[in-house]
């Protein structure tokens, strides 16, 4: 085989695997639906999940949050302070970190953390027989594995942004009215209720993250089930869940802000 | 290529069936497809009459609740501690009062020979031998009817696969399930087998008592 003929076999090849991919991660979808009416029949996998999807990743939305609120803020003040009102520039921090900052950073975080040890979790025990060992236990492995992980990413998610958000607008206020004294308190305030759309905050704080949150999870999911050989197929199966679900993140954010606002 | 060629098999109830066969020659293939986890291309496999591959998920899943199945790595859930893999069956499809789960669980864990304190313990605790014994405990609290054995001694010491020989001849006096076993262990073979079936090339080319197997039938193990 010559060098084009290589190039178009490995362009076949590329193009199958994407549409199989694509193929088998709806099909996961609608198979995690079916499974949702036995969602209380998983609950205590479920509760597990939330615990996993809300507390374990408290600190680093925290951390994230705290310096996106400061950095947007120095940033903020430093671009537009001969060119905006103090309140304008407020509000534009405001709104670009709900909408835009704290949403997609917090999830490209996230798929890199939950994402990555999902599929980890998922392809060890498909390696290891784990899989096979729930059927012949009569438990389904979607109804057991995916269903509680997207689910617990589809709620968990909102309540960390809207966690994350809320912080990173105090740490604006703290650097920008309490430390610098750059804009009074009451300024900061009126900057935030300029132009106010509740839509806005459904849209940054529950819409994107939720659709983010399931994405991680089934992305992770579908990766660890599809995992193959050893210690080495579990390796690449989280690096694809992480660089899949990154790059679907970054697709869907422009989509959403395209079809909702 | 097909790995498996043919077979043609009747497990009688009650009974120990041992396939014999060298690796790489479709023992695993062939045990997991009697239990549809993996689909054949063509056949059919039935258990009192009711055939295996047409069942739905949900028959199939009930289908389930009448075996079980000992995985060549054990296979317990590692994030589970051992009463959790132990009790998750019962938790998950029977209504049991804590009371009777807190004794069915101790009563297989001291049935495979395991003490209280392993309980809490996690699957990556526990030595090969043990992980085993939890994994026949397992199987044993589902009280199956059918139950499946896939290498049971494989990468074992001499001493722990004897007690997994001997727990197998327990179980089944215990539960009095039919036991089918896929090995290339010869001596576990000896022990435990009330019949045999020699799978080679894809094939059972032999199928009798365990006193008929001669040990020059047993020579293509070590081809």
């Amino acid at each position: 085989m010559n060098k084009s003929q290589k190039f178009f076999v490995g362009l076949g090849d590329k193009t199958i695997a994407f549409f199989t991919n694509v193929y088998d991660m709806t099909y996961l979808l609608l198979q995690t639906i079916k499974a949702l009416p036995r969602l209380w029949f998983y609950r205590r996998q479920l509760i597990e999940q939330i615990y996993i999807f809300s507390v374990k990743t408290l600190p680093i939305a925290a951390i994230i949050a705290v310096f996106i609120g400061l950095g947007a803020t120095v940033q903020g003040t430093y671009q537009s302070s001969d060119l905006l009102s103090r309140a304008i520039t407020v509000n534009v921090i405001f709104k670009s970190t709900i909408l835009e900052l704290c949403p997609i950073v917090l999830s490209l975080v996230l798929a890199g953390k939950l994402g990555a040890s999902l599929a980890a979790e998922i392809g060890s025990m498909k390696i290891s027989e784990q899989i096979e060992a729930l059927e012949t236990l009569s438990l389904d492995p979607v109804g057991f594995l995916v269903m509680p992980r997207v689910v617990a990413g589809l709620l968990m998610l909102p309540v960390i942004t809207i966690f994350a958000n809320f912080l990173a607008m105090f740490s604006s206020f703290f650097v920008s009215a309490v430390i610098s004294e750059w804009i009074s308190p009451q300024e900061f305030y009126s900057g935030l209720e300029m132009d106010f759309k509740t839509f806005e905050m459904y849209f940054g704080n529950l819409i994107k993250p939720a659709v983010y949150g399931l994405m991680i999870a089934l992305v992770g999911s579908h990766f660890g089930l599809q995992t193959s050989g050893g210690a080495r197929g579990v390796g690449e199966s989280s690096t694809k869940a992480v660089v899949i679900s990154a790059i679907l993140i970054v697709i869907w954010d422009y989509y959403l802000g395209r079809l909702l606002l | 290529m097909p790995v498996l060629k043919g077979i043609d098999l009747d497990i009688h109830d009650n009974e120990t069936l041992v396939i014999l066969g060298p690796s790489g020659q479709g023992k695993t293939v062939f045990i997991k497809t009697l239990v549809r986890l993996i689909h054949p291309d063509s056949g059919s496999i039935c258990y009192d009459g009711e055939e295996l591959l047409t069942l739905s998920h949900k028959q199939l899943y009930r289908f389930n609740d009448r075996i079980a199945f000992v995985f060549q790595n054990s296979a317990l859930l590692d994030f589970l501690s051992v009463q959790d893999n132990l009790q998750l069956y019962l938790l998950m499809h029977k209504a049991i009062s804590p009371r009777d789960l807190q004794r069915r669980t101790l009563e297989a864990l001291h049935f495979v020979g395991l003490d209280d304190d392993v309980l809490d313990k996690f699957p990556e605790e526990l030595s090969g031998g043990m992980r085993k014994r939890v994994a026949i405990a397992r199987a044993m609290v589902k009280r199956p009817q059918y139950l499946f054995y896939d290498e049971p001694t494989t990468g074992l010491d001499q001493t722990n696969a004897e007690k997994i020989s001997e727990l197998i001849k327990m179980l089944k006096k215990e539960i009095s399930a039919t036991s089918i076993i896929v090995t290339h262990d010869i001596k576990l073979m000896r022990d435990v087998a009330d019949r045999v079936a020699l799978l080679k090339d894809g094939l059972i080319s032999f199928v009798g008592d365990r006193d008929e197997v001669s040990e020059q039938m047993l020579d293509f193990l070590y081809e």
